[in-house]
Protein backbone atom coordinates (compact mmCIF):
# COMPACT_ATOMS: atom_id res chain seq x y z
CA UNK A 1 0.00 0.00 0.00
CA UNK A 2 2.95 2.26 -0.13
CA UNK A 3 2.04 3.20 -3.67
CA UNK A 4 -1.18 4.92 -2.60
CA UNK A 5 0.71 7.95 -1.40
CA UNK A 6 -0.23 11.42 -2.68
CA UNK A 7 1.04 11.96 -6.20
CA UNK A 8 1.15 15.37 -7.86
CA UNK A 9 -0.86 15.62 -11.06
CA UNK A 10 1.40 16.82 -13.87
CA UNK A 11 0.35 20.10 -15.55
CA UNK A 12 -1.73 19.63 -18.69
CA UNK A 13 0.29 20.19 -21.78
CA UNK A 14 -0.97 23.21 -23.73
CA UNK A 15 1.45 22.86 -26.58
CA UNK A 16 -1.28 21.72 -28.98
CA UNK A 17 -3.61 24.59 -28.13
CA UNK A 18 -2.26 26.86 -30.87
CA UNK A 19 -2.77 24.08 -33.39
CA UNK A 20 -6.37 23.67 -32.37
CA UNK A 21 -7.06 27.39 -32.48
CA UNK A 22 -5.37 27.75 -35.84
CA UNK A 23 -7.51 24.97 -37.17
CA UNK A 24 -10.62 26.81 -36.01
CA UNK A 25 -9.28 29.99 -37.51
CA UNK A 26 -8.75 28.41 -40.91
CA UNK A 27 -12.20 26.89 -40.78
CA UNK A 28 -13.79 30.29 -40.20
CA UNK A 29 -11.64 31.94 -42.84
CA UNK A 30 -12.77 29.41 -45.39
CA UNK A 31 -16.41 29.15 -44.40
CA UNK A 32 -17.31 32.81 -44.02
CA UNK A 33 -17.20 35.89 -46.14
CA UNK A 34 -16.33 39.45 -45.26
CA UNK A 35 -19.19 41.66 -44.27
CA UNK A 36 -19.10 44.38 -46.86
CA UNK A 37 -21.93 46.70 -45.96
CA UNK A 38 -23.47 47.57 -42.65
CA UNK A 39 -27.21 47.37 -42.74
CA UNK A 40 -28.96 50.64 -42.01
CA UNK A 41 -32.44 49.21 -42.31
CA UNK A 42 -33.99 46.22 -40.65
CA UNK A 43 -35.39 43.72 -43.12
CA UNK A 44 -37.60 40.86 -42.06
CA UNK A 45 -37.41 38.74 -45.16
CA UNK A 46 -40.27 36.49 -46.25
CA UNK A 47 -39.82 32.76 -46.50
CA UNK A 48 -39.87 30.77 -49.71
CA UNK A 49 -38.97 27.32 -50.95
CA UNK A 50 -37.95 27.69 -54.56
CA UNK A 51 -34.84 29.73 -53.97
CA UNK A 52 -31.33 29.23 -55.23
CA UNK A 53 -27.97 30.20 -53.85
CA UNK A 54 -26.64 33.40 -55.34
CA UNK A 55 -23.12 33.98 -56.48
CA UNK A 56 -21.46 36.62 -54.30
CA UNK A 57 -19.52 37.96 -57.23
CA UNK A 58 -21.36 40.77 -58.91
CA UNK A 59 -24.06 40.84 -56.29
CA UNK A 60 -25.49 44.21 -55.37
CA UNK A 61 -27.92 44.40 -52.49
CA UNK A 62 -30.86 46.73 -52.27
CA UNK A 63 -32.61 46.72 -48.93
CA UNK A 64 -36.13 47.96 -48.32
CA UNK A 65 -37.03 48.05 -44.66
CA UNK A 66 -37.49 49.97 -41.45
CA UNK A 67 -34.63 52.38 -40.74
CA UNK A 68 -32.63 51.29 -37.72
CA UNK A 69 -31.84 54.79 -36.66
CA UNK A 70 -34.48 56.48 -34.53
CA UNK A 71 -36.06 59.66 -35.76
CA UNK A 72 -36.14 58.55 -39.37
CA UNK A 73 -39.85 57.85 -39.19
CA UNK A 74 -41.74 54.64 -39.63
CA UNK A 75 -41.82 54.68 -43.40
CA UNK A 76 -39.82 51.97 -45.16
CA UNK A 77 -36.56 53.21 -46.59
CA UNK A 78 -34.33 52.00 -49.39
CA UNK A 79 -30.68 51.27 -48.72
CA UNK A 80 -28.08 50.78 -51.42
CA UNK A 81 -24.30 50.74 -50.87
CA UNK A 82 -24.09 51.87 -47.26
CA UNK A 83 -26.51 54.72 -47.64
CA UNK A 84 -30.20 55.36 -47.43
CA UNK A 85 -31.46 56.67 -50.71
CA UNK A 86 -34.53 57.66 -52.65
CA UNK A 87 -35.98 55.77 -55.58
CA UNK A 88 -34.62 58.40 -57.96
CA UNK A 89 -31.02 57.81 -56.77
CA UNK A 90 -31.05 54.13 -57.64
CA UNK A 91 -29.97 54.53 -61.27
CA UNK A 92 -26.83 56.47 -60.34
CA UNK A 93 -25.94 54.22 -57.41
CA UNK A 94 -26.32 51.05 -59.44
CA UNK A 95 -24.06 52.47 -62.12
CA UNK A 96 -21.58 53.50 -59.41
CA UNK A 97 -21.33 50.05 -57.96
CA UNK A 98 -20.93 48.47 -61.39
CA UNK A 99 -18.06 50.86 -62.06
CA UNK A 100 -16.55 50.12 -58.66
CA UNK A 101 -16.66 46.39 -59.23
CA UNK A 102 -15.44 46.78 -62.78
CA UNK A 103 -18.27 44.67 -64.11
CA UNK A 104 -20.84 45.40 -66.75
CA UNK A 105 -24.36 45.87 -65.46
CA UNK A 106 -25.50 42.89 -67.47
CA UNK A 107 -23.20 40.62 -65.45
CA UNK A 108 -24.41 41.86 -62.11
CA UNK A 109 -27.26 40.57 -60.08
CA UNK A 110 -29.35 42.98 -58.07
CA UNK A 111 -30.53 41.26 -54.94
CA UNK A 112 -33.71 42.80 -53.58
CA UNK A 113 -33.94 42.29 -49.85
CA UNK A 114 -37.43 43.49 -49.19
CA UNK A 115 -39.29 43.46 -45.91
CA UNK A 116 -42.39 41.29 -45.59
CA UNK A 117 -44.53 44.29 -44.84
CA UNK A 118 -43.45 46.36 -47.82
CA UNK A 119 -45.99 46.93 -50.54
CA UNK A 120 -45.70 45.70 -54.10
CA UNK A 121 -46.02 49.33 -55.23
CA UNK A 122 -42.73 50.24 -53.56
CA UNK A 123 -41.07 47.21 -55.12
CA UNK A 124 -42.45 48.10 -58.53
CA UNK A 125 -40.99 51.61 -58.25
CA UNK A 126 -37.57 50.14 -57.56
CA UNK A 127 -37.90 47.61 -60.38
CA UNK A 128 -38.92 50.32 -62.84
CA UNK A 129 -35.88 52.32 -61.83
CA UNK A 130 -33.65 49.27 -62.36
CA UNK A 131 -35.14 48.73 -65.78
CA UNK A 132 -34.34 52.34 -66.62
CA UNK A 133 -30.78 51.74 -65.40
CA UNK A 134 -30.70 48.69 -67.68
CA UNK A 135 -29.97 46.35 -64.79
CA UNK A 136 -32.25 43.50 -65.73
CA UNK A 137 -31.00 40.63 -63.59
CA UNK A 138 -32.64 40.70 -60.22
CA UNK A 139 -33.44 38.29 -57.47
CA UNK A 140 -35.96 38.36 -54.67
CA UNK A 141 -34.11 37.49 -51.48
CA UNK A 142 -35.89 35.13 -49.13
CA UNK A 143 -35.21 32.89 -46.22
CA UNK A 144 -35.45 29.18 -46.71
CA UNK A 145 -38.78 27.82 -45.59
CA UNK A 146 -38.13 24.84 -43.40
CA UNK A 147 -41.52 23.20 -43.27
CA UNK B 1 36.80 35.57 -27.14
CA UNK B 2 33.22 35.60 -26.06
CA UNK B 3 32.16 34.84 -29.63
CA UNK B 4 31.99 31.16 -28.95
CA UNK B 5 29.11 29.30 -30.56
CA UNK B 6 26.08 29.46 -28.37
CA UNK B 7 23.00 27.35 -28.83
CA UNK B 8 20.09 29.57 -29.85
CA UNK B 9 17.44 29.52 -27.16
CA UNK B 10 14.08 28.10 -28.19
CA UNK B 11 11.39 30.66 -28.87
CA UNK B 12 8.79 30.66 -26.19
CA UNK B 13 5.63 29.61 -27.94
CA UNK B 14 3.23 30.02 -25.07
CA UNK B 15 1.78 33.22 -26.55
CA UNK B 16 1.11 31.54 -29.88
CA UNK B 17 -2.29 30.46 -28.63
CA UNK B 18 -3.15 34.02 -27.62
CA UNK B 19 -2.21 35.34 -31.04
CA UNK B 20 -4.25 32.67 -32.75
CA UNK B 21 -7.23 33.37 -30.52
CA UNK B 22 -7.00 37.05 -31.32
CA UNK B 23 -7.04 36.34 -35.05
CA UNK B 24 -9.89 33.92 -34.61
CA UNK B 25 -12.00 36.46 -32.76
CA UNK B 26 -11.22 39.10 -35.37
CA UNK B 27 -12.51 36.82 -38.14
CA UNK B 28 -15.55 35.85 -36.14
CA UNK B 29 -16.53 39.48 -35.78
CA UNK B 30 -15.83 40.77 -39.26
CA UNK B 31 -17.27 37.98 -41.35
CA UNK B 32 -20.70 36.59 -41.90
CA UNK B 33 -21.73 33.08 -42.55
CA UNK B 34 -25.08 33.60 -44.24
CA UNK B 35 -25.36 32.65 -47.87
CA UNK B 36 -27.41 34.90 -50.06
CA UNK B 37 -30.28 33.04 -51.56
CA UNK B 38 -33.14 34.25 -53.65
CA UNK B 39 -35.45 33.79 -56.58
CA UNK B 40 -33.84 34.94 -59.80
CA UNK B 41 -35.81 36.93 -62.34
CA UNK B 42 -35.01 38.88 -65.45
CA UNK B 43 -36.75 42.18 -65.97
CA UNK B 44 -37.90 43.08 -69.45
CA UNK B 45 -36.31 46.10 -71.09
CA UNK B 46 -38.42 49.21 -71.04
CA UNK B 47 -40.56 49.26 -74.14
CA UNK B 48 -40.73 52.47 -76.09
CA UNK B 49 -44.08 53.70 -77.28
CA UNK B 50 -43.83 52.16 -80.72
CA UNK B 51 -43.10 48.76 -79.30
CA UNK B 52 -45.89 49.04 -76.84
CA UNK B 53 -48.33 49.55 -79.70
CA UNK B 54 -47.41 46.29 -81.34
CA UNK B 55 -47.25 44.45 -78.06
CA UNK B 56 -46.68 40.77 -78.46
CA UNK B 57 -50.10 39.29 -78.93
CA UNK B 58 -50.30 36.01 -77.15
CA UNK B 59 -53.03 33.57 -77.77
CA UNK B 60 -55.65 33.64 -75.08
CA UNK B 61 -55.21 29.99 -74.22
CA UNK B 62 -51.49 30.46 -73.67
CA UNK B 63 -51.87 33.07 -70.95
CA UNK B 64 -52.76 32.32 -67.38
CA UNK B 65 -53.71 35.44 -65.51
CA UNK B 66 -52.76 35.56 -61.85
CA UNK B 67 -54.16 38.51 -59.94
CA UNK B 68 -53.35 39.33 -56.35
CA UNK B 69 -55.68 41.82 -54.69
CA UNK B 70 -54.61 44.10 -51.89
CA UNK B 71 -56.48 41.95 -49.37
CA UNK B 72 -54.41 38.99 -50.50
CA UNK B 73 -57.06 37.20 -52.53
CA UNK B 74 -55.47 35.39 -55.41
CA UNK B 75 -57.18 34.74 -58.70
CA UNK B 76 -55.61 32.11 -60.91
CA UNK B 77 -57.57 32.08 -64.13
CA UNK B 78 -61.10 31.75 -62.85
CA UNK B 79 -60.25 30.07 -59.57
CA UNK B 80 -59.90 31.93 -56.33
CA UNK B 81 -57.39 31.14 -53.60
CA UNK B 82 -56.67 32.58 -50.19
CA UNK B 83 -53.20 33.12 -48.72
CA UNK B 84 -53.89 30.14 -46.47
CA UNK B 85 -53.90 27.92 -49.57
CA UNK B 86 -50.27 28.77 -50.26
CA UNK B 87 -47.30 26.79 -49.11
CA UNK B 88 -49.19 23.98 -47.50
CA UNK B 89 -47.22 21.07 -46.27
CA UNK B 90 -46.50 18.51 -48.93
CA UNK B 91 -45.23 18.92 -52.42
CA UNK B 92 -48.01 20.68 -54.18
CA UNK B 93 -50.38 23.28 -53.01
CA UNK B 94 -53.69 23.50 -54.84
CA UNK B 95 -52.51 26.62 -56.58
CA UNK B 96 -49.29 25.33 -58.05
CA UNK B 97 -51.20 22.23 -59.17
CA UNK B 98 -53.54 24.48 -61.08
CA UNK B 99 -50.59 26.27 -62.72
CA UNK B 100 -48.96 22.95 -63.55
CA UNK B 101 -52.21 21.76 -65.05
CA UNK B 102 -52.22 24.87 -67.22
CA UNK B 103 -48.72 23.99 -68.48
CA UNK B 104 -49.26 20.26 -68.91
CA UNK B 105 -52.97 19.82 -69.60
CA UNK B 106 -53.72 18.70 -73.15
CA UNK B 107 -56.57 21.15 -73.60
CA UNK B 108 -54.86 24.03 -71.83
CA UNK B 109 -51.77 25.80 -73.15
CA UNK B 110 -50.41 25.10 -76.59
CA UNK B 111 -47.50 22.64 -76.91
CA UNK B 112 -44.78 22.98 -79.48
CA UNK B 113 -42.05 20.50 -80.25
CA UNK B 114 -38.67 21.97 -79.40
CA UNK B 115 -35.20 20.52 -79.54
CA UNK B 116 -33.71 20.21 -76.08
CA UNK B 117 -30.49 19.16 -77.73
CA UNK B 118 -29.84 17.90 -81.25
CA UNK B 119 -31.66 14.61 -81.55
CA UNK B 120 -33.86 14.99 -78.50
CA UNK B 121 -37.04 16.92 -78.92
CA UNK B 122 -39.90 17.41 -76.51
CA UNK B 123 -43.27 19.05 -76.56
CA UNK B 124 -42.90 22.25 -74.58
CA UNK B 125 -45.79 24.30 -73.35
CA UNK B 126 -46.05 27.80 -74.77
CA UNK B 127 -47.84 28.95 -71.64
CA UNK B 128 -47.05 32.26 -69.98
CA UNK B 129 -48.12 33.18 -66.48
CA UNK B 130 -48.99 36.82 -66.19
CA UNK B 131 -48.73 38.02 -62.62
CA UNK B 132 -50.49 41.19 -61.59
CA UNK B 133 -50.60 42.56 -58.09
CA UNK B 134 -52.22 45.60 -56.59
CA UNK B 135 -49.84 48.32 -55.45
CA UNK B 136 -51.11 47.86 -51.89
CA UNK B 137 -50.48 44.11 -51.84
CA UNK B 138 -48.07 43.02 -49.16
CA UNK B 139 -44.74 41.81 -50.46
CA UNK B 140 -44.98 38.70 -48.30
CA UNK B 141 -48.02 37.41 -50.19
CA UNK B 142 -46.55 38.50 -53.52
CA UNK B 143 -43.44 36.43 -52.89
CA UNK B 144 -45.46 33.43 -51.71
CA UNK B 145 -47.34 33.55 -55.00
CA UNK B 146 -44.06 33.83 -56.90
CA UNK B 147 -42.84 30.84 -54.92
CA UNK B 148 -45.85 28.76 -55.93
CA UNK B 149 -45.52 29.75 -59.57
CA UNK B 150 -41.82 28.92 -59.58
CA UNK B 151 -42.63 25.61 -57.97
CA UNK B 152 -45.01 24.76 -60.79
CA UNK B 153 -42.36 25.62 -63.38
CA UNK B 154 -39.74 23.60 -61.52
CA UNK B 155 -42.02 20.57 -61.45
CA UNK B 156 -42.63 21.06 -65.15
CA UNK B 157 -38.87 21.20 -65.75
CA UNK B 158 -38.54 17.95 -63.88
CA UNK B 159 -41.14 16.37 -66.12
CA UNK B 160 -39.38 17.56 -69.28
CA UNK B 161 -36.02 16.36 -67.92
CA UNK B 162 -37.43 12.92 -67.30
CA UNK B 163 -38.88 12.90 -70.80
CA UNK B 164 -35.63 14.04 -72.43
CA UNK B 165 -32.95 12.40 -70.30
CA UNK B 166 -34.81 10.01 -68.03
CA UNK B 167 -33.56 11.84 -64.96
CA UNK B 168 -34.84 14.49 -62.57
CA UNK B 169 -33.65 18.03 -63.24
CA UNK B 170 -31.42 18.06 -60.16
CA UNK B 171 -29.60 14.92 -61.29
CA UNK B 172 -28.67 16.31 -64.69
CA UNK B 173 -25.16 17.42 -65.48
CA UNK B 174 -24.28 21.05 -66.12
CA UNK B 175 -24.83 20.96 -69.89
CA UNK B 176 -28.09 19.04 -69.74
CA UNK B 177 -29.43 21.35 -67.04
CA UNK B 178 -28.51 24.31 -69.21
CA UNK B 179 -30.37 22.77 -72.15
CA UNK B 180 -33.46 22.20 -70.08
CA UNK B 181 -33.27 25.69 -68.65
CA UNK B 182 -33.16 27.08 -72.15
CA UNK B 183 -35.97 24.84 -73.40
CA UNK B 184 -38.24 25.49 -70.42
CA UNK B 185 -37.79 29.09 -69.34
CA UNK B 186 -39.65 30.27 -66.28
CA UNK B 187 -42.22 32.33 -68.10
CA UNK B 188 -43.63 34.53 -65.40
CA UNK B 189 -44.41 37.94 -66.71
CA UNK B 190 -44.66 40.66 -64.12
CA UNK B 191 -47.19 43.07 -65.46
CA UNK B 192 -46.26 46.52 -66.60
CA UNK B 193 -47.31 48.93 -63.85
CA UNK B 194 -50.17 51.17 -64.79
CA UNK B 195 -51.66 54.18 -63.18
CA UNK B 196 -54.39 52.81 -61.00
CA UNK B 197 -55.95 56.15 -60.25
CA UNK B 198 -57.18 56.38 -63.80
Amino acid sequence: MAKKGKKEVPAMSTSSLPDIVFMLLFFFMAATTMRDTDPLVNVNMPEAREITELDKKGLVNIWIGQPLQRGEGDALKIQLNDQICEVSDIQDLVHDSSAKKGMALSQMLINLRVDKTATVGKLTDVKQELRRAEAYSISYAAKTRVH
Amino acid sequence: MAKAKRKAGEINSSSMADIAFLLLIFFLVTTTMDVDSGMKRTLPPIADNEQQQQDVELKQRNVLMVNVSKEGRIMVGAEEYMPADLNRRGDHSRMSREVLDFLVGADRSEKKAAEVEPGISCDISQGVVSLKADNETKYNIYLQVQDELTHAFNVYRDMVSVQAYGKQFNDLNEIQAGNIRKAVPVKISEAEPHDQTR
